[in-house]
């Protein structure tokens, strides 16, 4: 035997000999490996983080969701209301007339309206006091990012003032006379 | 090697008899291999928690420590795929341990040759353990780690030959 092969046994006994005396620890149940420890060790771990916060991805798009439709937390307060307003509707027809689409067209215009008021009052809107720009007065206010102009430069002639009751006011110059050009010969 | 004893495949009783005769050879390899005394103990529960999902088709056609030692090792290069991982939750564990008397695991860990061993690859620390520790002959360390005779005696020269260059510095 080489020195190097006497060397290595030599050490290696003098240094894992003593372990001998080290107590046995009791043996890990391979049961004990079960679902909640696959989910919280090694790949189980990023599986189970990706899947948590998918789910709490898509919860949070179906609240927004909700919200932005019937400008309530709860998403069954507008379809009841809708579901009334529907039979109201219905009931109102005298004999022998149809068509419900001006009656119940009516009510989601008011209830449009009233959301988009609640939520300015709330600041939830596109209120121009707010850091937006100052450009977009559209009052989008139940957040439902449909106005494709917003965080857009307006286009001429585009008011960009807020919305307001006053009468607009009147442009003291007066109009411009017709260019006349004449003809080319 | 543990002096032979028969042991039956499938049987609860057989198995934890294995885990006493065997745990602290195992643990010894595993101390070589992997980076600290907790990782050591971790992957020796690991393997026996494999080796029990398989106890039933064991085959006693090869040394039942062999065949321990060679689950080990798988594990020992598992674990050092994932150290990085691992980092975080050995240091907690690490401060919460109480000071004591000197730890022979500690004194392991210490310890020169062990400390350059943890540097070779894997199989070739495993392959000196099991020839310079346990006392395997070739012929086992190629049934224990499942490639060739000449394999190992190829593994074991530029083991041998690394650590040399390494404890002579």
């Amino acid at each position: 035997m080489s020195d190097i092969e006497s060397e290595l046994e030599f050490e290696l006994h003098r240094v894992l000999d003593p372990m001998a005396a080290l107590p046995i620890p009791t043996r890990r149940m391979a049961q004990s490996r079960g679902p909640v420890r696959a989910l919280m060790g090694g790949a189980g771990a990023a599986l189970t983080l990706k899947l948590l916060t998918g789910v709490a991805v898509a919860a949070a798009a179906v609240t927004v969701a909700g919200v932005a439709t019937t400008g309530s937390l709860n998403p069954a307060n507008w379809g009841q209301q809708v579901t009334t307003q529907v039979a109201n509707c219905k009931a109102q027809l005298a004999d022998g007339q149809h068509g419900i689409g001006d009656c119940v067209s009516g009510f989601a215009s008011q209830h449009g309206a009233a959301v988009a008021s609640d939520a300015r009052h709330h600041g939830n809107g596109n209120d121009a006091t707010k850091d937006n720009g100052g450009q977009n007065s559209n009052g989008n206010a139940n957040g439902h990012g449909k106005d494709k102009a917003k965080d857009q430069p307006p286009t001429k002639g585009q008011s960009t003032a807020p919305p307001t009751v006053d009468p607009e006011p009147v442009d003291q110059v007066p109009p411009h006379p017709p260019v006349h050009i004449p003809p080319q010969p | 090697m543990e002096p032979e004893q028969h042991y039956e495949a499938g049987s609860e009783a057989d198995f934890e008899r294995l885990y006493r005769n065997t745990y602290r050879r195992i643990f010894g390899t595993l101390i070589t291999l992997v980076r600290d005394r907790a990782t050591a103990e971790d992957c020796a529960q690991e393997t026996f928690e494999r080796a029990y999902r398989n106890w039933a088709s064991w085959r006693p056609d090869a040394p039942v420590e062999a065949w321990l030692h060679r689950i080990a090792i798988n594990v020992a290069i598992s674990d050092r795929r994932h150290q990085g991982l691992r980092q975080a939750g050995e240091m907690v564990r690490r401060l919460g341990r109480p000071a004591g008397g000197p730890d022979p695991a500690l004194v392991a860990e210490r310890s020169d040759l062990i400390a350059a061993m943890k540097k070779l690859p894997t199989k070739q620390a495993a392959a000196l353990v099991l020839r310079h520790y346990h006392g395997y002959t070739n012929r086992e360390i190629a049934s224990a780690l499942g490639v060739p005779e000449q394999t190992v005696a190829s593994r074991l020269a530029t083991a041998r030959k690394h650590l040399q260059a390494v404890l002579s510095r």
